[in-house]
């Protein structure tokens, strides 16, 4: 949620409990921007963890054949899975951290439910036409060779 | 504390947005450039089999080591890593990536335990391990992309 500024002043108090304090943890009611921001703090970690081990991967590049065989093992069917679902964590991350940016910097608050699921439609064009390249390669290994459309590629 | 506590949060909206540029830029050379792609995204192979790259990756190393050069993924890496001209480009670009990269995911995920860790001591801990593994991180990625094709 954005700043309260005097030009914007803040909307006046809901009084309906939308939080509860059971015990240690508090639950909330789940709506748009609170499952938008589960979904980055989830995707946000995921990365970093992503980055840890990329990072630590890449020291084979001192070692051609270390390397050779690192790659080779990026092309096995398990690592084109976990490459889509790198690109499905990095599209949104990208786009819902660009939309907090509009909002921060740009004060595109008023806007924010137009601009949620524009960036929601960009999102997934962006996962359909990058993911398309390993969704073909996996079909390809799966169902036999010549039995995935080629399209763009 | 409260100032570079500012500073950062406005980092982290600047290096997320450069990070948007420089994963276009990434994604695209690594995985969709037919000449530059090491991770070849059309090809699923069986274990311990070498991917077949397109033929304009075959040529490009080629054209750089001679006409029975094997297109292995260490060469088509290299046809940008040890480049006399783009090499120093590429490396400056990766290590640029590197920074904004490693402070993004890590003042993110300090961000994040800040959030679970109650206690100053266990935040202190963390915020120590954590900045201690990017410090890590970035001179193991520094060394593996400096020394790259010597």
């Amino acid at each position: 949620m954005a700043v309260d500024t005097k030009e914007r002043p803040s909307a006046p108090q809901q009084t309906d409990a939308s939080a509860e304090q059971e015990g240690r943890f508090q639950s909330y009611r789940i709506r748009t921007g609170m499952f938008a921001w589960m979904m980055h703090r989830l995707t946000g970690v995921g990365l970093v963890v992503y980055l840890i081990v990329h990072i630590w991967g890449l020291t084979a590049l001192t070692d051609p054949e270390t390397f050779n065989a690192l790659i080779a093992k990026y092309h096995s069917p398990i690592f084109k899975v976990g490459e889509f679902a790198l690109l499905v964590a990095v599209a949104y991350h990208a786009m819902n951290g660009l939309r907090l940016v509009l909002i921060d910097f740009l004060g595109w608050s008023p806007k924010q439910k137009k601009l949620f699921w524009t960036l929601g439609g960009v999102t997934a064009v962006i996962i359909a036409v990058g993911g398309w390249p390993s969704i073909y390669a996996l079909g390809e290994w799966l169902l036999g060779p010549g039995s995935m459309p080629t399209l763009f590629l | 504390m409260a100032q570079t506590n500012a500073l950062n949060w406005f980092l982290h909206r600047i290096t997320g947005t450069f990070l948007i540029f420089m994963l276009i830029t990434h994604f695209w050379v690594q995985h969709y450039d037919h000449q530059a792609a090491s991770v070849t995204h059309e090809v699923v192979t069986e274990k311990n089999e070498m991917p077949d790259y397109p033929d304009e990756a075959k040529e490009g190393v080629r054209a750089r080591l001679g006409p029975d050069a094997a297109a292995t993924p260490y060469q088509v890496v290299m046809q940008r890593l040890a480049d006399p001209v783009y090499a120093v480009l590429w490396k400056g670009f990766n290590i640029l990536f590197l920074v904004v990269a490693l402070h993004h995911g890590f003042y993110g995920l300090n961000n994040v335990m800040t959030d679970y860790i109650r206690a100053p001591m266990g935040r202190l801990i963390a915020r120590t391990l954590s900045w201690t593994v990017a410090l890590g991180l970035l001179i193991i990625g520094m060394y593996s992309v400096i020394t790259a094709g010597w």
